[in-house]
């Protein structure tokens, strides 16, 4: 590698010598300066917006899938304790998107009402057991996967 | 002197030569890595035991032997040695521990990492062992193919925990790949096409050439593909298609519906209704799509063919999975006459359903082209034995030097991406390629490369290969056979390894499930079980002695043997109590799901006439454990007692249909 740096350095010199005799050659640089800035702003700002999700890890997909198949006909698709099955349920489902219960309940609080249902935790019997239905990896991915619920934007 | 000066040179660069070896091995990354390794493990272990335990390890590589895979050595953990440590739950690479999945960390020792993810294992340098090097057998498999290495050892159509495999093969189903290609396991297929010499009584001339220039803009839900035929072609091909003769007595049948009044428009609107022709068909992209959309039929087939067809469609396609329907001529007649008013395509030609005056000249060109282009592989299967394409099994396993990749200079020289672009465009290898243009979406793309890259050159070896535990399906013969078939079970139901996914509810042993008298009911009258299906079970207008016939079948016939007919056999009489079992149905929530009485989820199907429907056998069974007879089931397993799901059962068998309200509802009822 050392021999390298000096040719590397020459090569460098030599091209920013050309870049800087362009720039003298073209007319105004100012404007173009000022007209390539407004121009990256907006490219700045609209890139981030569809690259704002990362894909979920492994585990977190798995959970997903599990959360998707026999959570979400009551708690919903964000967790809100809207899901199309939520309506004629008295009590309605937990919102779990809800800072407040996600602060409240520790893991272990939740993989025990997962697995020992509502009446099992002292709650309402509409949630069911699922202790026996789910292995023990399926629970720890299933509460990992409900800790990624955000309450929806206020807009 | 000279000689001597020249031996003390050779010696010290024979000796250099020898040093190359142990030098190039000792600098070798893998032992940076294990070092970096035990330095990590040290800092994260939780008592001084353990961190010294990582310290002690000795540099060296690790393997995996697989005698059963020819003899296969997997060294990756060589690096990627946190990948059974729980401890490196979310370390940086190559020490992550792998994702919890069906088989790890247990199976790491039976199949090894190059089962799944490909690659080389027997190299330790990274660009070597992930096969980036140009000249690599087998690079690394993409991680968005990754659950093609389920598919290597699960032969299965559908897997529970590999949604984009079991995606990818029902989308190959479905788009009819195995007409063409000859896939193992698939050998029976048969497209559903029509035969070919139907399709001038079906349609026009105007109406097949829009077709054959794209199926999918006439219909959506079209499983035909796009040719990419000219104009020239499409004119050979639709006067070959109205040069052929049809039998005669289907040319009778338009001709007698052709003559016959027209129907009452509204009433054909009701009818169509009550029959759930969506649950297969869709009307503006509502219903299952499984079959054709409906909205324009009108102006794709003659009123004449839409009355014959849906009077008798096994005459018309044996093939076809359209059930037949007890519809009367004036049945008949309403339904044309409302699909002529309200399926019509107002933007089309008026002589749109003309048909085509042939000229023998291109009808014999045409007659060349549906050889050459494969259209017989699904419009007259069985004409020819072999498949038309190349056999696609083992192109899981092909070597990108031996793919043709012609015009697509763009593309990587890998064989997911060549596969890929043969799945979305197949045409833009090279002019002239016969396999059609499917329009996938890529969501169903990735699907499908998943899918053929689970097809492998070699079969794993017997114990590792993976069979659902499914009965074969025993069909009834004779009368009752031939009623089945009529009715097309098969096309919504499963029965043992048979039948189509519509339906949820299997057949195989409907006859331990169900009470005789409520099937017979139900055959004659079918009306809602589950509120939030959409997909329903038409209503054929089967007479009672049909549907007596279908019962018995069942009730003799599809029986599990794990099922018994009295549960309550040898249990203690305090089994038997339908007062303890309310409170158990109180207590576990199962109103969260089921409607009975008033309230509850609508998820499951309403438990209010439980009793009449479900023996009590297959109550009790089902309490036990629903996941033992439907592994996704959402209703959980409470892990009852036998009394316990006993005494539930007593009470869901007190559910039944009281006479005065099945009175009351007579004939109203759906």
């Amino acid at each position: 590698m050392k021999p390298h740096a000096p040719i590397a350095g020459i090569v460098l010199l030599l091209l920013a010598a050309g870049a800087c005799s362009r720039h003298k050659a073209a007319a105004p640089p100012p404007p173009a300066a000022a007209a390539a800035t407004p121009d990256a702003a907006p490219a700045a700002d609209a890139a981030p917006a569809p690259v704002a999700e990362p894909p979920l890890p492994y585990e977190l997909r798995l959970g997903r899938e599990t959360y998707r198949h026999y959570c979400l006909t009551c708690h919903g698709d964000t967790g809100a304790g809207d899901g199309f099955n939520a309506f004629n349920i008295d009590p309605h489902p937990r919102d779990l998107s809800d800072p407040a219960f996600q602060k409240a309940k520790t893991d272990a609080d939740l993989k025990d009402a997962v697995r020992r249902g509502g009446l099992g935790v002292g709650l309402s019997a509409m949630m069911p057991p699922y202790g026996h239905t789910l292995t023990p990896d399926q629970i720890d991915q299933v509460v990992g996967y409900i800790r990624t619920f955000k309450p929806a934007p206020q807009s | 002197m000279p000689l001597r000066r020249l031996f003390a040179i050779t010696s010290i660069l024979f000796l250099a030569v020898l040093a190359v070896s142990p030098l190039k091995n000792a600098l070798r990354p893998y032992r940076r890595f294990q070092r970096e390794y035990a330095q990590l493990g040290a800092s994260r272990a939780k008592s001084m035991q353990a961190a010294k335990a990582y310290l002690q390890k000795p540099v060296a590589i690790h393997q995996i032997w697989l005698p059963d895979f020819q003899n296969r050595v997997d060294r990756c953990q060589t690096c990627h040695l946190g990948a059974e440590d729980p401890a490196m739950a979310g370390a940086a690479e190559p020490f992550r521990l792998h994702p919890a999945t069906y088989h790890t960390p247990k199976d790491f020792n039976r199949f090894g990492c190059t089962s799944c993810h490909g690659g080389q294992g027997l190299a330790t340098l990274e660009k070597d062992a992930h096969g980036e090097v140009s000249d690599a057998g087998s690079p690394m498999v993409p991680l968005k193919y990754i659950e093609s290495g389920c598919g290597r050892c699960h032969a299965s159509e559908q897997l529970a925990g590999a949604a984009t495999l079991s995606l990818g093969r029902a989308v190959m189903e479905k788009n009819g790949c195995y007409a063409c290609h000859a896939v193992k396991g698939h050998e029976a297929f048969r497209s559903e096409a029509p035969p070919i010499e139907t399709v001038g009584l079906k349609t026009g001339g105007p109406a097949l050439r829009q077709w054959l220039k794209d199926p999918k803009a006439v219909d959506p839900n079209a499983t035909m593909p796009r040719f990419q035929l000219s104009d020239q072609e499409i004119e050979e091909l639709s006067n070959y298609v109205f040069s052929l003769t049809p039998a005669k007595d289907l040319a009778s049948r338009i001709q007698a519906a052709m003559t016959a009044p027209a129907g009452d428009a509204a009433q054909g609107k009701a009818l169509f209704a009550v029959s759930r022709c969506i649950s297969c068909h869709t009307v503006e992209g509502k219903g299952n799509g499984t079959a054709p959309e409906l909205s324009r039929v009108a102006s794709r087939a003659t009123a004449g063919w839409l009355a014959a067809f849906i009077r008798d469609p096994h005459a018309f396609n044996p093939r076809t999975r359209m059930p037949q329907f007890n519809f009367s001529d004036a049945d008949v007649r309403n339904l044309v006459a409302y699909m002529e008013s309200d399926f019509k395509d107002f933007d089309a030609p008026k002589e749109i359903l003309d048909p085509i005056r042939v000229n023998q000249t291109l009808a014999e060109k045409g007659k060349v082209l549906f050889r050459q282009k494969g259209c017989f592989a699904c419009h007259a299967p069985g004409a020819e034995v072999d498949r038309f394409g190349p056999a696609l099994d083992g192109i899981g396993d092909k070597r990108p030097a031996s793919l043709e990749f012609g015009k697509r200079t763009d593309l990587p020289r890998t064989l997911p991406a060549w596969l890929e672009a043969k799945v979305q465009k197949p045409g833009s290898f090279q002019d002239g390629l016969k396999m059609p243009t499917f329009s996938l979406s890529p969501k169903e793309t990735q699907a499908v490369v998943t899918a053929l890259l689970s097809l492998g050159a070699e079969p794993v070896p017997q114990p590792y290969r993976w069979t659902p535990a499914v009965r074969p399906s025993l069909l009834p013969g004779g009368a009752v056979g031939a009623l089945m078939d009529k009715y097309r079970c098969l096309s919504c139901h499963q029965i043992g390894d048979k039948g189509g996914d519509i339906s949820t509810a299997p057949l195989t042993a409907e006859g331990s499930k169900v009470k005789q008298d409520w099937l017979v009911n139900y055959l004659v009258l079918s009306f809602t079980i589950r509120p939030i299906l959409t997909d329903r079970m038409p209503v054929f207008q089967m007479s009672k002695e049909d549907a007596a016939q279908i019962a018995q079948a069942f009730e003799t016939f599809f029986l599990d043997p794990r099922i018994p007919e009295d549960p309550y056999a040898g249990q203690p009489a305090s089994s038997n109590d339908p007062v303890e079992g309310k409170r158990l149905y109180d207590t576990l929530g199962c109103r969260a799901c089921h409607i009975l009485g008033a309230g509850g989820g609508y998820y499951g199907p309403p438990l209010t006439e439980a009793g009449t429907r479900l023996k009590p056998g297959w109550l009790f069974k089902w309490l036990k454990g629903p996941q033992a007879w439907r592994a996704d089931v959402r209703c959980p397993n409470y892990g009852l007692t036998d009394a316990e799901a006993l005494r539930l059962t007593s009470y869901l068998g007190t559910l039944v249909k009281s006479p005065a309200a099945a009175k009351a509802k007579q004939g109203g009822a759906r």
